[in-house]
């Protein structure tokens, strides 16, 4: 209703008429929408009571994830020996690529079918945890059915939102640069190291920049990258987020794009066209691995993957600023629906997944590093390659200089992280100026986060 | 009606068209009887499909329009907020009309081009002779990359600053533009990527041109008509009600294009919003932001403005389209 | 335009200035629109150190390795995913061409009350961008109980004519059919059963093989219906297949990608060539032989 309207005059003619459109809509929809409650009610009914008290109860649950062949291999042979052990439970695995799985998930969910145990991410757990798809593992957490005793106090933290334990990080990840350690061999430059400040970074990038004689930039502008941003804010004492809201000012975020603005101008960067290619979030995208930047800001744990994709030998180390900034952060998540009719054996399979020593070694560190402490030495004795070994060594020794974990990102996170991308994007292009920019991103943000 | 009337030296009076026997039947005004029945027992399995298939998920979205639901969200919490959805789309969503533009400009030029590629290709392979199967095919070829991951990769790499396009170009001494890296000349990939696959109506064409009886050419070439002159009085007329599908199809299916644009710019419609196609955007409030109402608002404004296009289409249709059934519907 | 030249004339003089004019627009032509494909084709060749930061069309160091490796990726081959396609691929083709034909008919051919509500009821369906439409449509078909047996939602929709696009391309090109061969028909005392069978049916042709194309093509490559509907690995369609070896976060093995794609056009390609001959063989064949 528009404020200007009088009240009186408009009230009684417009809310009728959408109110009998809605009505027929809503009849006509309930036709449909009905169906499926009931059959979803008559289907899941009374079987909570009874899944406690037989242990020997056969037990099928779907699991769903995303992943690669060799991430599919490692879960079912986890699956397999949990199996072994309970040879009442069985599984039913489905895994998508990337593309596409979200798009399966939300479908199942609306449909009333969604899968026992699934894999999350940052983008999408607190949405799922607020609709309610997500089982609340928290009492399984309370009792050590599920043990996150083991792990980084911030890591356990990570998965709660809104108090209630929506998932179990599988591995644990940190943002890293890799870069190009053959060119700067070949330049003669110095590697970077970790603790280094902004500035002594960007002026880095620009020494490496000109020793190769412009053709390979020291480093990809991060400025549309919210995992960078998150870590510059931190080191400032800022987040992110505060609650459901942005945690930072159109000022702060004027800074941010001014940063990288003057590391493009001096040729620390590539120039926008190579920076679009590299915010693509595709490993093999990446500009160290297209070897069109000496410096890409990724993940710890991509060190081996993006090795496969290059000829160069590459190395890892922490973002700029001091790692205190950092935090253990969940790489994924498995979470239980909330609709599962075997609750308490969801909550334990998930406790294998992360705390049986076994399962640990199967799963090496292809989602990221090992959560639980104790296991991850164990974990780093199996491993041969040298570029896991790397990154194990790597989250080793930052882990101890880690600050306190932030709550996980709020419902519209994804809507956040694209958002930024176009609007650090139209400064790179010199479409708008970084206040502008900022302005934009501060007033849109708003809309997606409520 | 020009074409129909300028055809008429050419084009034999089609037997239908006047005949006593088609007048009595509209002037009966049938549709009674044992052919009324048969109608509907021919329409029966698509009536069938369009009630318990397509339209309870139609009605479904557009009641979804109406409401705050996120993909995720359970039933019990789907929330009715009237036009809200709309009035956001119309007075408060800058994106959406960034895509707007950006699909009106991409289908505007893409559409047209494309048919015109279609039609001549056809035209060069409609003839039998030695391989002409293999031609056709290698013309297909593009069109079953369809929107394949592969794709993407391709383009991208012919179309980037230090890509195949630009090393072609430079031969000629000409310095080229980062093409699908550059918010400027993005859509116009985007446009060439359509017009390549221009293998749909490229078949349709063929198969309307094998329904043109060679009587007729034969006709026209004895009346001495120029080749032009028998494709503007012949082949146009003939194949209009091909060219009428192709027109509406393409037309509809370019303001719906999708995948192109999602694999290209990575489901995200940039560089900077760029190559943002209506469907895209939908796609990504829908599925990559949930907001599954909002999507459906936005479907159903589409739906809207394409079925006015679409009429407007039909309408002009009776001018130019001339059906051998001699049914000027 | 010399396409539309009578064969007469042309066929005379063997190689004729017009002839050779349209076979250099058809190679100039064909060798633009093919140069992608040729670089998706190299990209199979190539290592995958090199697919990323090597972007012409031939790859510096040749390996087969792709080919064999992707085949055998996951715990099921690609052997099994060739077949689902397949399978998928040949009901979806029987499924269309029958449903949308007989409706078309009843549409161009048959008056009845209300025909031209349905039509434009018809038309309209084909205007809702399919991606909301997806869950409302799962929906559904879980309400029905079909979710366990992933035929049944992506071939009975095909059997009951939801497909628009077909049913309107039959209507068109049925429209071309004069009506004069009905009304002979009709004289002769066919019913509209028999006018569909004796005379309509025949002069389809050209419409059933570019349907007949067309869905199966499309089913091939189609790849969020199917994502939808099929859960289980040995379910799975070659589009499917090809996305699992993309995932943008770790680890990607696009060589493999590549070589699978190239082998899952084979298929389709095959399919294309010998179809469209019929296309070559349609009603006026007689005509065209001059």
């Amino acid at each position: 209703m528009h404020p200007a309207t009088h009240p009186e005059s408009a009230l009684p003619a417009r809310p009728h008429r959408t109110l009998k459109i809605g009505r027929v809509l809503r009849g006509l929809a309930a036709t449909a929408v009905a169906l499926p409650l009931i059959f979803g009610a008559a289907a899941c009914g009374d079987s909570g009571d009874s899944a406690g008290t037989d242990p020997n109860e056969k037990v099928e649950l779907s699991v769903f994830w995303w992943g690669d062949d060799s991430r599919a291999e490692t879960t079912k042979k986890v699956l397999d020996a949990y199996t072994a052990a309970h040879p009442n439970v069985t599984f039913v695995t489905t895994f998508q690529g990337n593309q596409g799985y979200l798009d399966k998930l939300s479908t199942q969910a609306a449909g009333g079918n969604a899968p026992d145990l699934f894999q999350l991410d940052d983008n999408m757990l607190s949405e799922l945890a607020e609709r309610k798809v997500t089982l609340d593992l928290t009492p399984y957490v309370e009792d050590k059915s599920l043990d996150l005793s083991k792990f980084p106090e911030s890591l356990a933290k990570y998965g709660v939102v809104d108090g209630k334990q929506a998932g179990v990080a599988l591995a644990e990840n940190t943002p890293g640069l890799i870069y190009n350690r053959s060119k700067l061999q070949e330049f003669g430059v110095a590697e970077p190291t970790t603790g280094m400040t902004w500035e002594a970074f960007i002026t880095w990038a620009k020494q490496v920049s000109d020793k190769s004689g412009g053709k390979l930039p020291g480093t990809m502008d991060p400025s549309a990258d919210y995992k960078a941003l998150w870590v510059w804010l931190r080191q400032q004492g800022k987040e992110f987020y505060n609650g459901k809201e942005l945690g930072f000012t159109a000022e702060d975020l004027t800074r941010w794009f001014e940063l990288w603005k003057g590391a493009r101008d001096s040729g620390a960067t590539p120039t926008a066209d190579v920076i679009h290619e590299g915010n693509s979030s595709d490993a093999t995208k990446q500009l160290v691995v297209t070897g069109k930047a000496a410096t890409s800001w990724v993940w710890s744990n991509q060190l081996a993957a993006l090795s496969k994709n290059t000829k160069d030998q590459l190395g890892l180390v922490a973002y700029p600023g001091n790692p205190n900034g950092q935090w253990a952060r969940a790489s994924m998540y498995w979470s239980g629906s909330s609709r599962t009719e075997h609750p308490d054996v969801v909550a334990d399979v998930i406790n294998f997944f992360v705390n049986d020593a076994t399962a640990a070694k199967t799963l090496g560190i292809e989602r990221g590093i090992t959560p639980n402490l104790d296991l991850r030495k164990e974990v780093e004795a199996t491993l041969t390659d040298a570029n896991q070994k790397a990154s194990l060594a790597f989250e080793t020794q930052i882990t101890p200089q880690f600050g306190a974990a932030p709550a996980p990102p709020p419902k519209g996170h994804a809507a956040i992280r694209t958002l930024l991308v176009t609007i650090a994007e139209s400064v790179q292009y010199g479409k708008a100026t970084p206040a502008q920019a900022a302005q934009d991103f501060i007033s849109q943000a708003q809309s997606k986060l409520a | 009606m020009a074409l129909t009337t300028a055809s008429a030296p050419v084009v034999p009076e089609q037997p239908g068209r006047g005949s006593p026997v088609a007048r009595k039947r509209r002037g009966a005004g049938g549709g009674r009887g044992r052919e009324g029945v048969a109608g509907y027992v021919f329409l029966s399995p698509w009536l069938l499909g369009l009630m318990g298939i397509t339209a309870i998920p139609m009605l479904l979205s557009l009641y979804l329009s109406f409401t705050d639901y996120s993909v995720f969200s359970t039933w019990e919490d789907v929330e009715w907020i009237g036009l809200e959805n709309y009035r956001t789309m119309f007075t408060n969503d800058p994106q959406f009309y960034r895509a707007v533009t950006v699909t009106l400009g991409y289908a505007l030029v893409m559409v047209p081009l494309k048919l015109a590629a279609a039609l001549a290709v056809a035209l060069l392979l409609n003839r039998a002779w030695r391989g002409v199967g293999l031609f056709r095919g290698l013309f297909y070829l593009p069109s079953l990359l369809g929107g394949s991951v592969a794709l993407a990769l391709v383009w991208s790499a012919l179309f980037a600053g230090d890509g195949a396009v630009n090393e072609f170009l430079a031969f000629f001494g000409i310095t080229g533009q980062a093409w699908v890296n550059d918010p400027d000349y993005a859509l116009g990939t985007l446009i060439i990527l359509g017009i390549w696959q221009f293998g749909a109506p490229m078949v349709i064409f063929l198969a309307g041109l094998k329904q043109v009886p060679v009587e007729l050419y034969e006709a026209a070439s004895v009346d001495g008509a120029s080749p032009w002159r028998q494709f503007w009085h012949v082949t146009m007329p003939m194949l209009s009600p091909v060219i009428f599908f192709n027109l509406v199809l393409e037309t509809i299916r370019g303001f719906q294009s999708f995948t192109s644009a999602f694999v290209i710019s990575n489901g995200n419609g940039g560089p900077v919003d760029s190559t943002l196609l209506y469907t895209l955007y939908l796609y990504k409030r829908g599925f990559a932001e949930f907001d599954m109402g909002y999507a459906s608002a936005l479907a159903w404004v589409f739906l809207l403005t394409i079925g006015i296009l679409t009429i407007v289409l039909f309408s002009t249709g009776r001018f130019w389209v001339h059906y051998a059934d001699g049914d000027d519907r | 335009m010399t396409a539309v030249a009578p064969h007469v004339t042309v066929r005379k003089n063997r190689f004729s200035a017009g002839q050779a004019v349209r076979l250099a627009v058809l190679i100039v032509g064909l060798l633009l629109v093919l140069y992608p494909l040729a670089w998706v084709i190299g990209s199979s060749f190539k290592s995958d150190a090199e697919i990323a930061s090597n972007i012409s069309v031939l790859p510096t160091e040749f390996t087969l390795s792709h080919y064999a490796a992707g085949w055998n990726s996951f715990d099921v081959s690609f052997t099994r995913f060739f077949i689902n396609s397949t399978v998928i691929a040949l009901l979806t083709v029987i499924a269309n061409a029958v449903s949308c034909l007989i409706a078309a008919y009843a549409f161009a051919r048959l008056r009845f009350p209300m025909r031209g509500l349905w039509f434009a009821i018809m038309i309209g369906t084909l205007l809702l961008p399919g991606d909301v439409l997806i869950i409302p449509q799962y929906i559904v078909f879980n309400t029905l109980g079909w979710i366990d047996t992933p035929l049944l939602p992506l071939i009975v929709p095909k059997a009951l004519a939801t497909e628009a696009f077909f049913v309107f391309l039959m209507v068109q090109f049925m429209r071309g059919i004069p009506r004069d061969l009905d009304e002979a028909a009709t004289i002769d005392g066919c019913s509209p059963y028999g006018v569909f069978w004796h005379v309509i049916l025949p002069l389809s042709r050209p419409a059933l093989v570019t349907t007949a194309i067309f869905s199966f093509i499309w089913t091939w490559n189609d790849f969020f219906t199917q994502l939808v509907y099929l859960n289980e690995l040995e379910d799975y369609t070659v589009p499917i297949a090809l996305r699992l070896f993309i995932d943008s976060t770790g680890q990607s093995s696009l060589g493999a990608m590549f070589a699978m794609s190239v082998l899952s056009l084979l298929p389709v390609f095959l399919f294309f060539v010998a179809f469209q001959r019929m296309l070559v063989e349609g009603i006026n064949t007689s005509g065209l032989k001059g």
